[in-house]
């Protein structure tokens, strides 16, 4: 049994009993007729600090697992899930206090708070879990209520149609992940994560080929690591599975947009990093360029589309898209160099504040303006100056501009990549590959923030920008400019939350790395 | 053991024919059927290797899997049903605000 004082399930108590609680407060009080938008938001945005005050405590206090533990139970309370947690929370705090100002109007604001609570427990139980029945548990329950909160604004076509193709991709890939834990199941007899990966290590060591016969279980699993991939990256966005996630994340209301870019897909990625990085590189250390080249591939095709959008919502879709593909690097390069799982995470943390500080401030923008298009952003350093300084930091940082914390992280990736070619032959054009992709996404970052800064339009007078969004930037720009000043505590906390070594996981892999 | 190839082979079919459904049909109910029919594959895939493997984790997992695929569905069809309202038709073809 998992110890009740345990951080996942204190989490779980505290989110889900405020999650179910605030549509019965809304029950009772129905009768005064007035919006209570504002309570719910500000009950909401207080529960998810307590949660992350909590997180962080147990963080400094020292008392988690160390990185990556695999037990017996069904979640393992260590650093790998306290990390997700940390940026996880930070992403929900973010929408939620913002949707102060972006629901305003709504009329099932108890629902909107309740489904982005739940989601948040899904999101951060992914990170935890060790076993792939609470995996498949974690991942519904951040899926479904997306859904729901996708198609929230019912009279918008739009935001409908962005339900539809998300809901159809989400739940096939939901199909696709039944169907690979089916097949692990069948090559391992189990369904814990870390006796999994032993097996199939064991299974798959050279020496033992003659004891077992093999004939059929290394494709069985060759075949599960690529249902998960293509499940998992459904998600996280890499580049065959993409299709859907540019009309779902300008479509859906863009709060839950940012809900979808920062939360959802570094959801994604932490069950990739726990169940596909470990278990390929138990199978076999070949499956390494098949991540390398949907790397390339993924930032690539999320550049290019990126340029010739108008619409900026979507822009930053497909900015996210290219930005799974930095991420991806360090999930290719993992068992080669030391510092690349470290990249990984610290670019994710780092991502899930800047997208969704842009993808705020574009709501900001929808509620001054009532546009998403380019050609509304001209002469927006005047018209709202908070507003369009924290767009140009967060654009700025996501392209990896020296002073500020996108920088620091694409560095420690890019570095790992070319430390790996010492091992590797192919890592360090993985490098190169981020750099030109770097270069070339600083043209539609920059071509927005020109239109803010540098060219005129008719009427220039100042705005009323929405207060609770403002609050929310003013945190994004300090943790931006904050933590690209000084680094090091972010990247500490990134690397002792991975394993330093992969054979720390399971012994057997000091066999595989080795030969 | 031929038992269990035959009940994954069955399983396999409907893995392609729920993909085929879900790549050609352009019907939003038809649509979430062909995601079921692969969800439902992945359970027939799970309760055989539990049967084969004589372990019953992979039964109560599928279990489970039925419960959860049932309320997400439901999401779906909820989704679907204001999909009407607003188009007076559930084929996915006609809705294409979202390009480019």
């Amino acid at each position: 049994m998992i110890d009740i004082s345990s951080t996942p399930i204190i989490i779980i108590i505290l989110l889900g009993s405020v999650g179910l609680a605030i549509p019965i407060i809304d029950a009772y009080k129905k009768e005064k007729g007035k919006n209570k938008n504002k309570l719910f938001s500000a009950i909401t945005f207080g529960t998810l600090m307590l949660a992350l005050l909590i997180v962080i405590s147990r963080v400094i206090g020292g008392e988690l697992l160390p990185a990556m533990s695999f037990g017996k139970d069904v979640l393992a309370d260590d650093m790998f899930g306290s990390f997700f947690a940390v940026s996880l929370l930070i992403v929900s705090i973010m929408v939620s206090a913002s949707s102060w100002n972006y629901m305003k109007g709504i009329s099932n604001s108890a629902s909107y708070y309740s489904l982005i609570l739940l989601s948040t427990i899904g999101m951060i139980l992914i990170a935890y879990s060790t076993d792939f029945v609470m995996l498949f548990i974690a991942w519904e329950l951040m899926s479904i209520p997306t859904y729901a909160l996708a198609a929230f604004s019912k009279k918008d076509p739009i935001s409908n149609e962005a339900a539809i193709k998300y809901f159809m991709f989400g739940a096939f890939s939901s199909s696709i992940l039944v169907l690979a834990i089916g097949f692990v199941y069948a090559v391992t007899g189990t369904t814990n994560i870390g006796d999994s990966i032993t097996i199939l290590a064991e299974l798959s060591a050279p020496n033992q080929t003659a004891d077992h016969n093999l004939g059929g279980v290394i494709p069985i699993s060759y075949l599960a690591i690529g249902l998960f991939i293509a499940g998992f990256g459904f998600k996280m966005g890499l580049v065959p599975f993409h299709m859907w996630l540019p009309d779902a994340y300008e479509g859906a209301p863009t709060t839950i947009g940012a809900l979808l870019a920062a939360g959802t897909k570094k959801a994604g990625f932490a069950a990739a990093i726990r169940v596909i990085v470990l278990g390929m590189f138990a199978i076999g250390l070949d499956w390494s360029i098949v991540l390398a080249i949907l790397a390339v591939i993924t930032m690539t095709v999320g550049n290019f589309g990126a340029l010739i959008q108008k619409s900026v919502p979507r822009m930053m879709a497909y900015s996210s898209v290219a930005q799974a593909g930095y991420m991806m690097i360090g999930l290719a390069l993992a068992p080669y160099a030391s510092s690349a799982l470290d990249g990984s995470l610290f670019h994710i943390l780092n991502h899930a504040v800047m997208k969704s500080a842009s993808f705020l401030a574009i709501a900001a923008v929808a509620i001054a303006l009532a546009s998403y298009s380019l050609e509304k952003y001209t002469g927006l350093g005047r018209k709202m100056p908070i507003t369009a300084i924290a767009l140009s930091i967060s654009l700025l940082a996501l392209a990896g501009v020296p002073p500020l914390n996108g920088f620091w992280s694409k560095l420690v990736l890019f570095q790992s990549a070319i430390d790996s070619g010492t091992v590797i032959s192919w890592g360090p054009y993985l490098a190169i590959a981020g750099l030109l992709n770097s270069a070339l996404s600083l043209g539609y970052y920059l071509w927005i923030i020109k239109k803010m800064y540098l060219d005129e339009s008719g009427d220039m007078s100042r705005v009323k920008e929405p207060k609770a969004i403002i609050c929310v930037l003013v945190f994004a720009i300090i943790f931006m400019v904050g933590f690209g000043i000084w680094h090091a505590p972010l990247l500490e906390f990134a690397s002792i939350s991975v394993p330093s070594h992969i054979d720390q996981i399971a012994p057997s892999f000091g066999n595989i790395t080795n030969n | 053991m031929t038992e269990l190839i035959n009940f994954v082979t069955v399983s396999l079919i409907l893995v392609g024919i729920g993909i085929y459904g879900l790549v050609v049909k352009r019907n939003a109910i038809r649509m979430i059927f062909a995601i079921e029919i692969i969800a439902n594959a992945a359970n027939l895939n799970l309760i055989a290797f539990s049967r084969y493997l004589g372990d019953i984790q992979g039964q109560i997992f599928a279990l489970f899997a039925i419960a959860i695929a049932a309320a997400e569905v439901a999401v779906g069809l909820a989704i679907i049903i204001i999909a009407y309202r607003l188009y007076k038709d559930i084929d996915v073809a006609a809705y294409k605000f979202l390009r480019g």
